[in-house]
This record gives structure tokens, sequence and C-alpha cells, in this order.
């Protein structure tokens, strides 16, 4: 609230917009190589390599860090794909445990110090996760319902006078195959795009108002702010990790309503 | 880990209610812009504003109905 009022006088502060989230190249012009691009790499390593050590001479008494590991995947595991598809989704946990640790690790780097950049809030990265997931639940419905008998299924559900098909079929078609992959990633993007945001705004307006502002009123009001953003950080944090995992239950979910026999 | 037969159904309940909350968004959603979208093509054709409003209402008409349909009915 006070940043914004001061940013409106025009003192010099560049309140964050979209513009916060196109970054140069790395190592100059000419090259592609871009931090989403860089913290994407790094979060990939740091799961794979997390679980390969975690696995290594596995043992049947864990020690911590086969322990870390086996809880964490049990996590996938239990609460996403037992419970969300039932003994079947044991097929689908690699896939599952893979898309919740990859984004939790992409989410999470938006607070990381040093990245400070959520590389999910690019829309590429959940755009194609979701086109995956849109893949494999159409896939295994075509596979256990034929290509015909799944559309049928999908679009005409029985119960209902034939005319209002017309009016019904075109809603449903849309909601399975385009608005279920739209709305996973609009939901993860813009989650992490508005908490970066926030945080940008706030830590940069708390150190323009104590450092530049100045006066009494600028250092009040700036330490609030930047108080704020601490707070701020660990409800990121929190958020980050809930959207994982929100991605990676709908997902299940859908692969799950695939795999199940409709009365 | 022993499983507690109703702390397991509870929890599937909830984990169906996410996803019928999400299903039934999406239907609406669906609904207003398949009709919606199909009013506005008819009046640039038409040259009339009032097929974009008759889509809208019919879209939306349609997804409530199947959400009723899909999730509101006496099982």
């Amino acid at each position: 609230m006070t940043t914004w009022l001061i940013a409106a006088e025009g003192e010099g502060f560049v309140s964050p917009g979209p513009s916060t989230f196109v970054y140069p190249p790395i190592f100059g012009e000419g090259t592609f190589f871009t931090k989403p691009m860089l913290i994407t790499v790094l979060g990939a390593a740091a799961v794979a390599v997390f679980f390969l050590l975690a696995a290594r001479r596995a043992t049947v008494v864990p020690g911590k860090l086969q322990y870390a590991g086996e809880s964490a995947y049990g996590f996938v595991r239990n609460s996403i794909a037992l419970d969300a598809i039932g003994k079947e989704g044991m097929k689908y946990v690699p896939y599952l445990a893979t898309v919740f640790f990859f984004l939790a690790a992409l989410n999470i780097s938006g607070i990381l110090p040093g990245l400070q950049f959520p590389a999910t809030s690019r829309i590429a990265l959940p755009a194609f996760l979701a086109i995956i997931t849109c893949v494999i639940f159409n896939a295994i419905g075509i596979k256990r319902r034929g290509l015909f008998g799944y559309f049928k299924e999908l679009m005409f559900p029985p119960g209902i006078p034939w005319p209002v098909y017309i009016l019904l079929a075109p809603i449903e078609f849309v909601s399975t195959i385009i608005i279920r992959p739209l709305t996973l990633t609009l939901r993860l993007t813009f989650n992490m795009f508005a908490g970066h945001l926030v945080l940008v705004l706030f830590i940069l307006g708390g150190e323009f108002l104590v450092f530049e502002k100045g006066g009494l009123v600028g250092i009040a009001a700036g330490s609030v702010a930047l108080l704020g953003s601490i707070v701020l950080t660990f409800f990121e944090g929190f958020v980050q990790l809930l959207q994982a995992y929100v991605f990676t239950l709908l997902s299940a979910l859908y692969i799950g309503g695939a795999l199940a026999d409709e009365h | 880990m022993p499983p507690d037969a109703e702390d397991d159904a509870s929890k599937a309940f909830g984990r169906k209610g996410e996803a019928d909350a999400y299903g039934a968004l999406g239907l609406v959603v669906s609904g207003v812009l398949v009709w919606g979208g199909i009013g506005y093509l008819v009046s640039e054709w038409l040259d009339n504003r009032l097929f974009v409003m008759l889509g809208l209402l019919l879209g939306m008409g349609a997804g409530l109905y199947l959400v009723w349909f899909r999730y509101g009915r006496q099982q």
C-alpha cells in the first residue's frame, strides 16, 4: 500500500511488472541461455541427483538419505497416486513423482537465495507438462474404450434426450480436451507469477523506501515492507509446494477418471 | 502403515470433491466459451449483436445443466 503511494508520486521507483520476468542471456548478446533455463536445468539435476543418491546402495535398514528419498517418493505414491487413482495408480507413480518433484524444485527456486525466480512462472514449462498429462489421460481412455467408445462416453452421457446432445456434446469435449490442460497451466503459472511479483514489489519497494526515499516515514514504511517480505517469503514457499501438489493431484485425478469405468 | 478404512474413505471423498469442484467450474466455463463463441460468430455473420448474448446465456444454462447432470443428481 505504502509503496504504491510513494511510487505514484513519481520519485523514481519503477514498480515491477511483466518485464520483471524477462531475463537477458547469461553469456551476453547472441546467446540464448537465460536464468529461467539455468534454474530449470539446476532443478532437474537437483531432483535427479537426490533420488539417485538416495536409491544407490539401498539397504533393508535405510540410511538417512535413503529414508528421505523413500519418504518423499512414498508421499507421492500414498497420498497422490493411491488416494486419487487406487490400486491401478501404482503404474503411474513414476510419472507423478517426476512431475511433483520437478515442479516443486522449480517452484521453490522462487525463494531460494541466489536464484529467487520461480522458473514455472514462465508459461512454457507448466504448459508442456499439462500437455503431457492431457496426452496421457486421453491415451488411457482411448486405449480402454477405443477411440469411438471414449468420445461417445465423454460427449454423450446416457440419460439425456438426443436433441440436447447438440447443446451439450461440444461443451463436454471442450471442458475435457481444452479446459483441463489450460486450467492446469494457468493455475500454476499465475500463482507463481503473482507470488514472484508480490515478493519483488515488497523487497524492491522496501529497499527504495529505506535507502532512496529515506526520512522518518520512508524508513518506517520501508521497514514494514521489508519485514512483510520475510513473512511473504515463507507464505510463498507454502504456495509453491501446494501448487506443485495440486498440479500433480489433478493429473492423478484425470488419469484416475480415464481409468475408471463409468456407469 | 495400517490403513484406517474410515479415514481412507473420507480422504478419497475429499479428493473426489476437489476434482468435482474443478470439473464443475470447467463445465460452466466451457459452456460459456463454446456457445458464446458460436454466438459471436453468428453475430458477426448476421451483423446482429443479440446472438452473442443469446449464445452466452445458452452456454451458461447448458453448462449449469451439465453440472447438475454430472454432480448434482441424487444417485
